[in-house]
């Protein structure tokens, strides 16, 4: 606790110098042969850190006058903090990895380059190439704060040998939410202590992101077009929330308190199906369970939710930002993008990645992969790029809890929730 | 702190011998002390003045704010999140110090003996206050797990209904406080101890020749020679339990239902996950202040009834 306080009171000193030391001198990066030395931070660790150390050196080996130095500065999670420190301290990194739900607070910060008219002079960055879903979280109002530099999405995951013990034909890519629920319901087990289903029930945004998903599912939006008001209270949201209060009263969902104990439930084979990202897979196939994946269920449609993440550049001069520029337009052009999925698994970002040749082997390294980075056509829809986001979602977190806990009818819990929102929306 | 730092060398100043001797020891004195002033000044006094600046902000963290005046904590007194946080954290407050320092004047009476394996005993005692709290937090989120826990298992076994436990808004919160009580006793235990062997054996025997029962000798001799570690103690975990935080941020999240949102937990949330930082330096004024006026009535209470041997 004496650390957090700290640590706030810290945030205000980094502050304290915050206006005007933004820019750093122009050349202070630059060497007499011309030579420029930009910095990159990252919080990867094993697979990744490697990957990004790797194709850091390729960079520089190919392209003279540029020096890309990889720093790691631990947990992505403080980036942010450590980002605004050097801010403050006149001495920010180049580019750093920061995550995309903070892209709406990050553009009120003068020490950031946005980069729309950089993509503009630019065709052959394809900006449009892109997957939807991490276009729309490194754009804010317009100003584009980013470039993607991580993207996944929720996929059906499922025990195989669970589903045969039960009898029950394997999900297919036309599953409806009726044959998913009746699934959910006939794996489970009491007495072997087995589940149909795992959900997060922490009140956390990962409680909330997989009601959306439903919510788009079933046809519905989180707030009405203009941003003014909350939508999610509709037919379409209270049969989302149904869905959820059937399962729960069947017990079977197995209620994740946030800790992720259901991935070791699951690989331990008692939990027949979870709704996850990529970033499960590798223990997934490490625990040798014989697993499947297939594209969320649906009831009007398939739609999946989807959490990008970003690359940042801030500012120190022009001869930096463009050495910026380069390095990131170089790392996630499409033979370069295959080349850090190949290696980390982590899924590609730009489309046109799927018709490169060598795609076939990133697929084939890493099974069920494949229909993650189909799934992510399926990511139409982006959560509301906001600054009052938070405060939405810990409304929703909370009235999804309710329902999960049989403390409230998913009718009560969105009407309380949408007069919530509302109230937030509506605060100046 | 530093007030009684700056306070100290400042000297008595009587003629001009004594005055130049003074001198030279302020000199001295403030060399001795200036690398602690130094560093209560950059990592607290500082801070507490910004973080006072900070509260009177509308401030993300990120960009620069600007100032409110007061509007922080005009909107503190009407948000009922926060009176429901600090309801919880007086309830928790309110059990764990007592449950937690009567507890461990038990358990050290108890090990204040020469018994075989006493050491073991005394070890096993303290360890839990060695073990990370974030990892005494993921012990108990799977032993309290409501279908895989050891505990729901034990209440099987002699035929008792299964509970929610941390899964429950009504159970939650003392959950939390068995669960704190469990990773901290161990201090209280080692304080009680050292108070105990610091007892003169030859007030015991008085009492013993004029025939008080043991129970009478605990009672009238051994709890009021134990005052001073018991008003450390009571004002010490009162403190704590008031910022309790990396449980609940490893457990709960404040959940189920907001049900174990304390104060700190609600500033995290505020200033971290809503980007209110003005608003989060607010609470955690409150809080000081709170904390400072409860310390300060313990502290009067503790003057007049506890007992000073020396």
């Amino acid at each position: 606790m004496k650390r957090l306080v700290l640590f706030l009171t810290a945030g205000a000193l980094a502050l304290a110098g915050c206006g005007g030391s933004s820019s750093g001198g122009s050349g202070s990066g630059t060497t007499a042969s011309g030579n420029v030395n930009i910095t990159l931070w990252e919080g990867y660790t094993e697979t990744e850190a490697a990957a990004i150390n790797k194709l850091a050196s390729e960079f520089n080996a190919t392209h003279k006058g540029i020096t890309v130095h990889v720093q790691f500065y631990g947990n992505n999670d403080y980036a942010l903090q450590k980002v605004l420190a050097a801010i403050a301290g006149g001495k920010p990194p180049d580019i750093s990895y920061l995550y995309g739900s903070w892209a709406p607070n990050i553009v009120t910060n003068p020490g950031i380059v946005q980069l729309n008219s950089l993509i503009a002079q630019d065709p052959s960055f394809n900006w449009n190439d892109f997957w939807p879903a991490a276009r729309g979280v490194a754009t804010v109002n317009g100003k584009i704060i980013g470039v993607p530099a991580l993207i996944d999405n929720l996929a059906l995951v499922y025990n195989k040998k669970l589903f045969a013990e039960a009898g029950i034909a394997p999900p297919t890519a036309n599953w409806k939410w009726g044959e998913f629920e009746r699934a959910a319901i006939k794996l489970t087990n009491t007495a072997r202590k087995q589940f149909g289903w795992a959900y997060v029930n922490d009140a956390s945004e990962d409680t909330v992101w997989r009601y959306w998903a439903m919510l788009w599912q079933a046809g519905g939006t989180i707030l009405t077009p203009d941003g003014k008001h909350a939508a999610f209270n509709s037919p379409a949201g209270v049969k989302a929330l149904t869905l959820l209060q059937t399962l729960a009263q069947h017990k079977s969902i197995y209620l994740d308190n946030g800790s992720g104990n259901y991935l070791g439930l699951f690989t331990s084979g008692h939990i027949g199906m979870l709704w996850t990202g990529p970033w499960d897979l590798a223990n997934i196939t490490a625990s040798k369970i014989p697993y499947g994946v297939e594209i969320l269920p649906a009831d009007l449609n398939h739609q999946t939710i989807s959490g990008p993440d970003n690359w940042v550049v801030f500012n120190n001069g022009s001869a930096r930002t463009k050495a910026a520029w380069e390095f990131l337009k170089w790392l996630t052009s499409p033979a370069v993008d295959l080349k850090w999925a190949t290696m980390t698994g982590d899924l590609p970002m730009r489309a046109s990645v799927t018709k490169l040749p060598n795609y076939k082997q990133f697929v084939a390294k890493y099974p069920g992969v494949g229909v993650w980075v189909k799934n992510l056509g399926n990511a139409t829809q982006t959560r509301p790029v906001s600054v009052l986001y938070p405060k939405i979602s810990a409304v929703v977190g909370e009235a999804v809890q309710s329902v999960l806990l049989g403390r409230a009818q998913p009718q009560q819990a969105l009407s309380q929730a949408e007069q919530q929102v509302n109230g937030i929306l509506a605060a100046p | 702190m530093a007030a009684h730092a700056l306070s100290g060398p400042a000297g008595e100043r009587r003629g001009h011998t004594i005055k130049r001797i003074a001198a030279s020891e302020t000199v001295a004195g403030w060399a001795f002390v200036m690398p602690a002033v130094i560093l209560i000044a950059v990592f607290a006094l500082i801070p507490i003045g910004w973080s006072l600046l900070l509260s009177l902000q509308s401030n993300n963290l990120i960009a620069p704010g600007h100032y409110v005046g007061l509007a922080n904590y005009r909107a503190l007194f009407k948000d009922h999140q926060f009176r429901s946080a600090i309801g919880h954290t007086v309830v928790y407050t309110a059990i764990f110090v007592p449950v937690s320092v009567g507890g461990a004047l038990v358990v050290a009476v108890a090990l204040n003996r020469k018994i075989r394996g006493i050491r073991f005993y005394r070890l096993a005692v303290f360890v839990p206050l060695v073990t990370s709290t974030v990892a005494t937090g993921i012990i108990f989120l799977w032993l309290l797990d409501p279908t895989f826990g050891l505990f729901n298992y034990l209440l099987s076994l002699v035929g008792l209904p299964q509970q929610q436990f941390l899964q429950d808004p009504n159970q939650a919160l003392y959950c939390i406080i068995a669960m704190t009580t469990w990773g901290w006793i161990g201090f209280d235990v080692i304080i009680y101890l050292a108070a105990l062997q610091g007892i003169p054996a030859d007030l015991l025997e008085a009492a013993e020749m004029d025939g008080a029962s043991r129970l009478s000798t605990f009672r009238s001799v051994v709890v009021p020679l134990l005052g001073p570690a018991t008003l450390f103690l009571v004002v010490w975990s009162t403190i704590n339990a008031l910022q309790l935080f990396d449980e609940i941020y490893v457990t709960t999240r404040g959940g189920p239902l907001g049900s174990t949102t304390m104060i700190v937990y609600y500033l995290y949330q505020q200033a971290f996950q809503f980007f209110n930082g003005g608003y989060g330096a607010a609470i955690a004024y409150v809080l000081f202040v709170a904390i400072l006026l409860v310390t300060l009535v313990q502290m009067w209470i503790g003057r007049r009834r506890v007992y000073y041997s020396s």
